[in-house]
């Protein structure tokens, strides 16, 4: 799996960079994309398909009623369209691996693949790769992609995509766009008010969680913690009801997590480009690339379908995510919305003051 | 050079392939999204959580209410012992005429008048009876008035919690449900509209075809 995963990272990295740009080797020779699938593919069944007719119209089929003949003659019809169908299709899936986000833990050949069919540098007949569609005699057809990066030939048939389209499952599977979701989740779990959400179905600038969550002092006014700023100042800031908030937003997280959960393969792909590490967007931008499972990595071929053990612990690495990357600022360091408990004061008085009152409450 | 020579044959077929493979992509995505929303409604209505009623626990207390005069004692003891003492000093006088030989008429006064002071006794108890029964009466008036007053509490209290439960029930996550649901419709008609794109590309490209055909004649 590491290997895999390596060899996809370094195609991933190798079609991201310029580096190819300056590889002497690489510019002053001549790159040739010619693969010309179709016309390959082709080339000889305009003479099968003529002796196919031939045999038909002057009575020398193999059986009388030319049974072998008219399905080899209905196959080359319908093949066109077959391969078209089917080149789109593979393209669909394997274009997923040029997403920002696409999870490195699929196999390395569908990036190779990609980057073949796309043309793109370093993959092409004069640096050692071919492709092939072939048409079978059962109607069906294959791709085969061979060359450096496969080490064994890939081969694809197109029965098999079909069934694996059908089914609404994926060759290389697509990972969600969990900023997306997450962004949109904010709004959803019911602790900002309705006039917080911008048109765009995000929350506006300066939204705050609403004061049914702020702790607040027996007799109604707010109950901030101080903070030091420095210099001797300090400023006051909202505290909040975690245990509240936590409890409001579960059901609408748990919700979000079923929505992912249908599809397990996407599960696995959020799960290794963003959960299992639990770093932030922010984070991911700074790096290189982003982070991934790595080791803790869940695999396609071994990890699906999901164990119950796998979903308890999804759910709660989803949860705790969303919890430190998006919501946590909103219950971070929030200034009074009072105006006069917002400004910075002295810190020293305000210890004074606090010590006084306390005396003066509790009749010291 | 670019993906055309990749798969060969003319232009307008290979953006017809890139077309319906775009479109094909879409559609998958759509079909995803709304199988996602799907599960998520259904978690969402399945997991609703159950509305509290906060009046739930209001029981009537008019069980407690009791009329504290129902039962109250006529002070008859205090009665007996006049009784008594009237009685001992009637025997007592008794014993003290016959000694000192006094006429029948003084004894017949003195009866007369243990008689009287039994009858005042007597009035006394009939008076603490009436005493009695009026309270009684009137606390049966207010305890009446308790227990209707609690049961009254009851049905409001009742009433509030009902109207409290449907309004949360409507307001809370329904409007989640809606917006989930709203937004698997619009990943439905997204995947019908993609499907349409993809057929669309497919049937721009039958007319390429002819370009596949042909290479199949010319060979």
């Amino acid at each position: 799996m590491e290997n895999n995963l390596n060899r996809n990272l370094f195609l991933q990295q190798f079609n991201e960079s310029d580096a190819i740009a300056y590889n002497q080797g690489f510019t002053s020779s001549t790159s040739d994309y010619n693969f010309r699938l179709l016309e390959n593919a082709y080339r000889n069944t305009g003479r099968v398909y003529a002796k196919l007719k031939l045999a038909i119209d002057s009575n020398k089929c193999q059986d009388e009623a030319c049974t072998l003949e008219l399905a080899e003659i209905k196959h080359l019809q319908e093949a066109p369209q077959l391969s078209l169908d089917f080149l789109s299709s593979l393209l669909a899936e394997l274009s997923t691996t040029d997403d920002p986000n696409f999870d490195p833990n699929n196999n390395f050949k569908y990036t190779a693949a990609n980057s073949v069919m796309t043309a793109k540098p370093g993959f092409s007949k004069s640096d050692g790769y071919n492709v092939y569609l072939d048409l079978l005699p059962n109607g069906a057809q294959q791709i085969v992609f061979i060359g450096p990066a496969f080490e064994e030939p890939l081969v694809i048939n197109n029965t098999a995509l079909n069934a694996l389209n059908e089914s609404n499952t994926s060759l290389v599977a697509p990972t969600p766009d969990i900023n997306k979701d997450m962004l949109r989740l904010l709004t959803e779990v019911g602790v900002f008010s309705a006039d917080m959400i911008g048109e765009n179905g995000e929350l506006s600038a300066g939204a705050k969680i609403t004061e049914e969550y702020v702790i607040m002092n027996p007799d109604g006014s707010f109950d901030y913690e101080i903070i030091d700023i420095g210099n001797g100042k300090g400023r006051n800031i909202l505290k909040y009801d975690l245990d509240k908030i936590e409890k409001k937003v579960t059901p609408f997280i748990n919700a979000e997590v079923a929505g992912l959960l249908s599809s397990e393969q996407d599960a696995v792909a959020a799960w290794n480009v963003y959960i299992s590490r639990g770093t932030s967007v922010e984070e991911d931008d700074q790096m290189a690339q982003n982070a991934n499972a790595g080791s803790s990595s869940w695999s396609y071929t071994e990890d699906l379908p999901l164990t119950q053990d796998k979903k308890v612990l999804f759910e709660k690495k989803y949860k705790e995510y969303f919890m430190n990357n998006y919501l946590k600022q909103f219950t971070t360091n929030q200034l009074p919305t009072v105006q006069a408990d917002a400004a910075v004061f002295d810190l020293a008085e305000a210890k004074r003051a606090k010590a006084q009152k306390f005396i003066d409450d509790n009749n010291l | 050079m670019g993906p055309g020579a990749v798969i060969g044959l003319g232009s307008s077929l290979i953006g017809g392939v890139f077309a319906a493979s775009s479109a094909k992509k879409a559609a998958a995505r759509a079909a995803a999204e709304k199988a996602r929303l799907g599960a998520k409604l259904s978690s969402l209505e399945r997991n609703r959580q159950e509305v509290i009623n906060p009046y739930g626990d209001v029981e009537s207390l008019s069980g407690m209410i009791s009329n504290p005069f129902a039962n109250l004692g006529v002070a008859t003891k205090a009665a007996e012992i006049k009784i008594e003492e009237a009685d001992v000093s009637l025997a007592n006088t008794l014993d003290t005429m016959r000694a000192t030989g006094a006429s029948a008429g003084g004894a017949t006064a003195l009866a007369q008048a243990a008689l009287r002071s039994k009858k005042g006794v007597a009035a006394s108890i009939e008076q603490q009876e009436k005493s009695n029964q009026d309270k009684a009466a009137a606390g049966e008036q207010r305890a009446q008035q308790q227990r209707i007053a609690e049961e009254q509490r009851i049905q409001q209290a009742q009433a509030m919690g009902k109207q409290f439960v449907f309004g949360a029930t409507e307001s809370r996550e329904q409007q989640q449900i809606d917006r989930t649901y709203s937004e698997m419709m619009g990943a439905a008609q997204a995947q019908a509209q993609a499907k349409a794109d993809q057929t669309g590309a497919i049937t721009g490209m039958f007319g390429s075809m002819a370009s596949i055909g042909g290479g199949m004649l010319n060979a």
